[in-house]
């Protein structure tokens, strides 16, 4: 199973939670503004990494501020959910 | 069952092609591979008594072999060919008549005077089967006429002639005839074979075919109750009209004059065969149009996609016109979440709320998986249980060990089954609890609850969901259906098979194909439409423009209409020859639909005027033989017509003749083979059945002058 590394990034104070895999941008996920279709961007790039295989995602350089914490929390379930979905695409034989 | 009393065996003289040599065991091989069934073995001036015996030994039965010899009689200084053929029971004798005529000549030499040939051979009372006209060297005619005359059979001298049209033609104007191989080659015998005469009448024995021959009447009549019959009373016209005629599982004709009341006695038939339960229907050409037999236009057409490895996809196709975006988690309830401090005392003692959400689905499907597999077992045993033939097969120690492992297999399942049961109610418990928990928190502090999915699983499930079903609508699109061709039927030789082609194709969104029509009679463009959608939809199940994509789905015109791949369908019906596109003619399609009844297996035929509209050759070629086909598997075929290629070529063993004159409607009952057509209510009213059937029959001349492949009258 791979592990993908993930960093909170703020850019003119807005907040990301960027994952990627060594230098290569898997998805951005915005956590200071609610914007569900970037979300869903993100969302579709993951299912269509997976398809590829198995990953969990590792933060890193989590801090003691809001973002941090909400970021933190956010990959845990993230990982939890991408696992049961990795399993249901096995199931389908959707995989590549 | 065919009759050849013109073959060869040896090489006798010296221009006799070495070709007609043959040995009892090939005789044997190449005549049991025809319809040849009765034989004369007619050497050049000689008769081999121990190859006669050789060949009769070896053929053991299944093939009458009679004795005979071709003598050259001369007569008035003028040399012809006599066959003369005796008895098989005769054989010793005529092979002793032969010996004393020949003995001391050789075959090239050898000659004989008719006067002696009578001398010697009449005593057997044999067939005299003279050469004839252009049968080369021929009897003549004044000669022919001795024979005749000083014969004490004179009922038994055959003219033999070169082909099956001059026996036709000779035999309709009063002179019996036949035609034999006079076979040069044996080795192109079988081939040969086929043009031979024709017997309709069992013959068991020559003295059987010398009665037949001068029209005894008992010999017919025993001959004809060899084929099983039917005594019919009919009432074809009015409650008091009984007719009573005997019918055979054979041919029977029924002909007349128009207006006789030829179709009213079919139906009675029809009617007394159905009353009993038996089915039988009249077969009248023109009744039904070909197009409509084959469906052409579809209208009856039904598909069943699931015979072609398809399927129908409703719920798919449901599901995805009813597909709807799932949200995701909104980012603010986590910072909302982690914003505010929960104050509460006693609720941070419930350490619940902060419990993670089980998976549910895996649990759910293992429980699933033991579910099924209990359930498949259970059928199982029950199979085992119920099934006689497994109970008859196995053995009670047997039954007891698999009924023993196959329970302890059971049990097994069960108990998982529960376990798996439990562990996956549980986990919905534990989530149920979570959430409960953090739902009255949240209420009683106005802390908002820490969210428990991010929202990624709901999305992914459904796209993933979606991504299942479209690929499957589109699996079942992309199938090819094998094209179906049935054959309707020849129509003649120089056209040969007519087939109907049904075309079936799911429309995928490519095809243009003017000549297709929907199966479900709606407009086609939907389901163009309808294809490529699915086709853009499965490109962007993991995009955003997804939903964009499915609203377009839903805003073709007329997609209601689209609930399965069968709404999909197109389909294209037409016939075909040589795999080209072919409107039959209304004569053609005539004959098909003859062919066509005279195709399907029933005990009992029908058939109205099936000469309407069709062509002598192919009454000749294909009807005739067909109809005889059904004669010798002994079907009932009832024929009323006007055509004497049918009534004439078919030899019927019963005729029924229908006239109307000035004393009314008369009925007369015969056959062919007594030349006699009796009136049911009149004995003594007799008619010649040659006589009517050429002044009544359309082309009666004609078919009586052709008909030599059929032999006389027998």
């Amino acid at each position: 199973m791979e592990t993908f590394k993930a960093t909170v990034i703020n850019n003119e104070s807005k907040y990301y939670i960027e994952i990627k895999d060594i230098d290569s941008l898997i998805a951005t996920i915005p956590i200071s503004e609610d914007e569900p279709n970037k979300v869903k961007l993100a969302f579709n790039s993951l299912i269509l990494r997976l398809k590829e295989g198995d990953f969990v995602i590792e933060m890193t350089d989590v801090g003691n501020d809001l973002y941090s914490q909400v970021s933190n929390e956010y990959i845990n379930q993230l990982n939890r959910e991408i696992g049961e979905v990795f399993s249901e695409m096995e199931h389908y034989n959707l995989l590549n | 069952m065919k009759i050849d009393l013109h073959v060869h065996t040896k090489k006798c003289k010296q221009g006799d092609a070495d070709s007609r040599e043959i040995s009892a065991i090939k005789f044997n091989d190449i005549v049991q591979a025809t319809q040849v069934k009765i034989i004369a073995i007619t050497n050049h001036n000689v008769f081999d008594i121990e190859q006669y015996n050789e060949i009769i030994e070896t053929v053991a039965g299944n093939i009458q072999v009679w004795p005979g010899i071709e003598l050259d009689v001369m007569e008035d200084g003028k040399r012809g060919h006599l066959l003369v053929i005796a008895s098989p029971n005769y054989v010793d004798e005529f092979s002793e008549k032969v010996h004393s005529i020949t003995h001391g000549t050789t075959p090239d030499s050898f000659e004989i005077s008719l006067d002696e040939t009578i001398e010697v051979f009449d005593e057997l009372g044999p067939l005299y089967i003279a050469h004839y006209k252009q049968k080369k060297p021929d009897i003549s005619e004044v000669a022919l006429e001795k024979l005749i005359n000083n014969t004490k059979y004179p009922n038994r001298v055959i003219k033999e002639v070169s082909n099956s049209i001059s026996a036709g033609i000779y035999i309709s104007h009063g002179h019996p005839s036949i035609y034999g191989s006079d076979v040069q080659d044996w080795g192109k015998y079988e081939e040969e074979s086929v043009d031979l005469p024709d017997l309709r009448l069992p013959v068991e024995s020559f003295e059987q075919f010398c009665l037949l021959l001068e029209k005894d009447s008992t010999t017919i009549n025993t001959a004809l109750d060899k084929k099983t019959s039917d005594n019919l009373v009919l009432y074809p016209f009015y409650a008091s009209s009984k007719v009573n005629i005997k019918t055979y599982n054979d041919i029977n004709i029924f002909f007349g004059s128009k207006g006789t009341g030829k179709s009213c006695l079919l139906k009675s038939i029809e009617k007394h065969f159905s009353d009993r339960g038996i089915p039988a229907s009249i077969f009248a050409s023109g009744d039904v149009k070909l197009e409509e037999v084959y469906d052409i236009k579809g209208t009856n057409l039904t598909v069943n996609l699931n015979a072609h490895d398809i399927e129908y996809c409703l719920d798919e196709i449901e599901f995805i016109k009813n597909a709807e975006e799932v949200g995701v988690t909104s980012i603010d309830n986590y910072i909302s979440y982690y914003k505010k401090e929960v104050s509460n005392k006693s609720s941070k003692n419930i350490l619940l709320k902060d419990f993670e959400h089980e998976d549910e689905v895996k649990l759910e499907r293992a429980f699933v998986d033991y579910d099924e597999s209990h359930k498949q077992v259970e059928s199982f045993l029950d199979f085992l249980t119920s099934s006689k033939p497994v109970s008859e097969v196995m053995k009670e120690e047997e039954q007891k060990d698999i009924f023993s492992k196959l329970s302890n297999l059971q049990e097994r399942l069960i108990k998982n089954r529960l376990n798996k049961f439990i562990g996956w109610k549980e986990t919905r418990l534990l989530n149920s609890a979570v959430e409960i928990f953090k739902y009255e928190i949240s209420r009683k502090t106005g802390t908002p609850s820490k969210p428990a999915t991010t929202g990624f699983k709901k999305y992914a499930l459904n796209r993933i969901e979606m991504e299942v079903k479209v690929k499957k609508v589109l699996d079942s699109i992309k199938k090819q259906i094998n094209e179906q061709v049935e054959e309707v039927g020849n129509i003649g030789v120089d056209k040969g098979v007519l087939v109907c082609k049904t075309i079936l194709k799911i429309q995928d969104g490519s095809i243009t194909d003017g000549a297709l029509v929907t199966y479900d009679r709606m407009n086609k463009n939907p389901k163009k439409e309808f294809s490529n959608s699915i086709e853009r939809i499965i490109n962007r199940i993991y995009s955003d423009e997804l939903f964009e994509e499915i609203t377009k789905l839903n805003s073709i015109e007329g997609i209601e209409d689209i609930k399965t791949i069968s709404e999909l369908l197109l389909f294209r019906k037409y016939f075909a020859l040589d795999d080209i596109e072919y409107s039959p003619s209304s004569g053609e399609a005539s004959m098909l639909m003859l062919q066509k009844e005279l195709q399907e297996d029933k005990d009992i035929y029908i058939l109205d005027e099936p000469e309407k509209s069709l062509g002598n050759d192919y009454i000749n070629d294909v009807i005739v033989p067909l109809v005889k086909e059904k004669a010798r598997l002994g079907k009932k075929i009832f024929i009323s017509t006007h055509d004497a290629n049918i009534a004439v070529r078919t030899l019927p063993y019963c005729s029924i003749y229908r006239s109307h004159g000035a004393e009314g409607y008369n009925t007369y009952y015969g056959n062919p083979f007594s030349n006699n057509l009796v009136n049911i209510c009149d004995e003594d009213d007799k008619l010649e059945w040659k006589t009517i059937s050429m002044k009544t029959l359309e082309g009666g001349e004609q078919a009586f002058g052709e008909r030599g492949k059929i032999y006389g009258n027998i």
